[in-house]
């Protein structure tokens, strides 16, 4: 498993976070929580904003009211560069850097942000590799990668950046069904090492085995947050009831 | 009629090329360059290759010598002339009395003097790449006389006097007849020559003077010559413009037009026996004598010149080069100089004239179309004679401009890609406008704005050399179209780039220069060899702007030959050596083309990419 030093896991929390695109409100008051080693799952039908409300909270969108505490603290006033090396995300596309090797898009964020030296760089991204059972693939591109060991090499790459936090937006919508598992089962490994996780997902499974709160999310707003016994088994709002009728 | 010299003895410049050739190849093994020594080889053996040079009768600039004289069209030697001059001096200063540190020169020491290229026997450019003929030969010998030296740089004419009126050039030397309407733009000397013209038709033409011509026929004329002026003031006939006597030529004997109003040395010059065409008729020219063009305000200057002329007369330089080169009797009535200058001694040329039967109105049997066309395409003399200086002079020129216009327009391309994308409206503005002149303009016109227009403004710096200029107008249009060409390979590149590279911490210019920007060059490699093609053929108008021999790319090297001999063998091997550029350039287009839309062989299928291998409009005009 991994070498490098895990940072104390650290709590995220949203509060009544507004962000509109031009006169399309995307994101309507949203209250969100995710305590300090816990793994919570959004769930929601599609333009729900669950996507959106996760490049909020890393601003990438700038929320337009609200705030963002990162363990415990405001961020909003940080430098968002800064705020998104301690945020790693995992994309549904993986993102890879089809023009670099497997090992550079590892190496890359380390060596220029955090500024290791090449040699650290590559040990790192070469631990980061074994621990997503892809170092023999580090001289690979990307594009001769299937589906899923690309996403091994996404999660790879955000973790080699050390995050107290890591955002999943629907890390396995676009994989054959053969390879879900295996990253889902990854992403639970995680989870159990005690990494503050923020889990998008159509993945019902999972988000019931596996998280610690599971949050619905419908046309902007959190509809209903809970344990996932009582989320998938006593919903208590109709819109719950009936997008868990059409997705279970 | 004409006396040429041959110029491809063993002296002459195709024999030394072939010295100068095998002392490299020793060179180049000594130093084990395997590559450069293979190639010497190759085009050693080339040249050996070539049969025992015969003597080429091709340059038409080389002096006829006095047993070229001609006696002057009877018609025209009882003319009356227009009415003395006003402007010719009384006298002049002496040449002792001559200050060079006050003759406003641009280069200390030397005129820098606009000729042209093409119009032998007055002013042209020899086969060893010496701007020669009267008018150039007579400058050296007034310069000499004090003590100046003297760069020639070849220009149109069209542009010849603005370029003298803001003293680009120190003098212009192109058989320039000194009317009233050029005084308003330049000065001129006293006069050294004088000028009438020809009226020259197709064979067989219903044409046969001045009075023939009328409102409905194409008539050829050199732009901004007194021809031109003639033709509209005195004739008041619309003419057909061309930018040299080469093009109005060539046009004429293809029936392109119907006529082609010269000047009489040229247009004898350029009718060769046996060509589909002939000299009818001869009239004055407007003014009086032909002279030097100097910036009106430049007094000292031309009093200088003045004093040379009668200086170079005085002592005989002045009659030998005359009958050396436009061996003909003068007018009655006129003669060089000032008032005061002696009166040159010249042979009695309507006599030596006679003797050889040659008047101006000689008929000559016509040569077959297919010895014409051999003429013009398949003079084997002619390759030999151009291909070493296209290869030694115009073929580095030519890679040198486009090289250069090249880094300036990858350079300053990205910049305007970056910009144009930029969400700041101050940057993406400029982008725009800037994109939108220089791709909407022709490119010639650029050229001519840049190379004309700021080159007067920065000729300290760029020492009134246009080549920078060429290549700074290259750079600038090319910049617009690689620009466009970047900013679409940019923008090709899926958000998804950018937002996982921000998402890992990278500010935007970070993600954009460590992953966005390389993955959108990647993937307009093609377009940018292509717009390398275009900028390859667009370095042939640099020549617009006037370059010294040494200058000459591929196109005008062809060209100057073309207007030596008339013969469009030399451009048709300008154009081989462009193909051998481009025609490669063009299948590495292809194979980056393959290469990066299907992966190298090895890799699987998924390594492919988007490829943008055509922009709107990236083909330069």
């Amino acid at each position: 498993m991994a070498e490098t030093a895990r940072p104390e896991p650290v709590s995220l929390a949203g509060k009544d976070i507004h962000l509109s695109f031009g006169k399309n409100a995307v994101l309507r008051g949203v209250d969100i929580d995710v305590p300090a080693g816990a793994t919570v799952a959004v769930i929601g039908p599609s333009g729900s904003g669950k996507s959106t409300l996760l490049r909020t909270l890393n601003r990438l969108y700038e929320p337009d009211s609200g705030d963002i505490l990162l363990d415990g603290r405001s961020v909003l006033r940080d430098n968002p560069d800064r705020l998104r090396q301690r945020i790693g995300m995992v994309f549904q596309h993986f993102n890879l850097f089809p023009h670099r090797s497997v090992l550079d898009n590892v190496m890359l964020a380390p060596r220029k942000l955090r500024r290791l030296s090449a040699d650290a760089a590559r040990e790192l991204a070469l631990a980061q590799l074994d621990r997503v059972g892809l170092k023999h693939k580090a001289a690979a591109r990307p594009g001769t990668l299937s589906g899923g060991q690309q996403q091994r090499v996404a999660i790879a790459r955000a973790l080699a950046m050390a995050p107290q936090v890591m955002f999943f937006d629907e890390a396995t919508s676009a994989l054959d069904p053969e390879m879900v598992k295996g990253i889902l089962a990854l992403i639970a490994d995680l989870g159990a090492d005690g990494m503050t996780m923020l889990v998008v997902t159509h993945e019902m499974g999972f988000a019931r085995s596996t998280s610690d709160a599971v949050v619905f999310m419908d046309h902007g707003n959190v509809v209903e947050t809970g344990p996932p016994a009582q989320i998938f088994e006593a919903a208590r709002t109709e819109r719950l009831q009936r997008f868990l009728s059409q997705v279970l | 009629m004409r006396r040429r010299r041959m110029p491809n003895g063993p002296n002459g410049p195709l024999g030394r090329y072939l010295t100068v050739m095998t002392f490299n190849v020793g060179e180049h093994r000594q130093s084990g360059g395997k590559l450069l020594a293979a190639a010497a080889a190759i085009l050693m053996v080339c040249g050996l290759g070539l049969p025992p040079l015969a003597a080429a009768d091709t340059d038409q600039c080389t002096p006829p010598g006095i047993d070229g004289a001609i006696a002057l069209p009877r018609k025209l030697a009882t003319a009356t002339r227009p009415q003395e001059d006003k402007y010719i001096t009384g006298d002049v200063e002496p040449l002792s009395s001559v200050d060079i540190g006050a003759l406003g020169l641009s280069t200390p020491g030397a005129l820098t003097v606009g000729a042209l290229s093409q119009a032998p026997p007055t002013t042209c450019i020899n086969s060893t790449g010496r701007f020669t003929g009267f008018d150039n030969e007579l400058l050296r010998a007034i310069a000499g006389k004090l003590g100046l030296r003297v760069n020639f740089v070849g220009t149109d004419f069209s542009g010849l006097l603005a370029q003298v009126a803001s003293r680009r050039f120190d003098v212009g030397s192109a058989s320039i007849t000194a009317t009233e309407a050029r005084r308003r733009t330049v000065g001129f000397t006293n006069g050294y020559d004088f000028g009438y013209f020809s009226l020259v038709v197709p064979a067989g033409s219903a044409i046969i003077g001045f009075d023939d011509l009328t409102r409905g026929q194409r008539i050829g004329v050199v732009q901004g010559t007194v021809e031109d002026a003639y033709v509209v003031e005195t004739l008041h006939l619309q003419p057909v413009k061309f930018p040299d006597f080469t093009t109005v030529y060539a046009s004429l004997k293809t029936r392109q037009i119907d006529a082609w109003v010269g000047p009489a040395l040229e247009a004898l010059d350029a009718v060769h026996p046996g060509d589909p065409a002939a000299i009818v008729a001869h009239t004055f020219s407007l003014g009086n004598y032909v002279a030097y063009a100097v910036a009106k305000e430049n007094r000292p200057l031309i009093a200088a010149l003045n004093s040379g002329l009668d200086a170079v007369i005085a002592d005989g330089t002045w009659s030998q080069l005359y009958t050396d080169w436009v061996p003909r009797p003068l007018p009655p009535g006129w003669e060089p100089g000032s008032k005061a200058a002696l009166t040159p001694h010249l042979p009695d040329f309507a006599t030596i004239a006679a003797r050889h039967h040659r008047a101006l109105d000689e008929p000559a049997p016509p040569k077959s179309t297919l010895d014409q066309l051999r003429d013009s395409f398949f003079d084997w003399d002619l390759y030999k004679q151009a291909i070493p200086v296209l290869f030694t002079t115009g073929l580095p020129n030519t890679l040198i401009l486009t090289v250069s216009a090249t880094v300036i327009g990858l350079v300053f391309g990205m910049v305007l890609a970056v910009a144009g994308i930029s969400r700041t409206r101050w940057l993406r503005w400029p982008a725009r406008v800037y994109t939108d002149m220089f791709r909407g303009l022709p490119e010639v016109v650029i050229i001519l704005i840049i190379g004309l227009g700021v080159g007067p403004v920065v000729g300290g710096l760029t020492n009134n050399n246009p080549y920078p200029l060429g290549i700074a107008a290259l750079g600038l249009t090319a910049a617009a179209y690689v620009g466009e060409i970047f900013r679409s390979g940019i923008q090709s590149v899926e958000s998804g780039q950018l937002e996982a590279s921000r998402a890992l911490g990278f500010s935007y210019q970070a993600a954009m220069r460590l992953v966005v920007v390389p993955q959108g060059i990647r993937r307009v490699l093609p377009a940018l060899v292509n717009q390398f093609i275009a900028l390859l053929k667009g370095s042939a108008l640099v020549y617009f702007l006037g370059l010294i021999a040494g200058q000459r790319e591929l196109f005008q090297v062809g060209r100057d030959f073309n207007a030596q001999t008339g013969s469009l063998s030399p451009l048709v091997a300008a154009g081989v050596f462009y193909l051998m550029l481009t025609i490669p350039l063009t299948h590495l287009v292809n194979f980056i083309d393959v290469r990066l839309r299907r992966g190298r062989p090895s890799a699987e299928p998924g390594d492919t990419l988007d490829l943008i291998t055509s922009t709107s409009g990236q083909e330069m005009t």
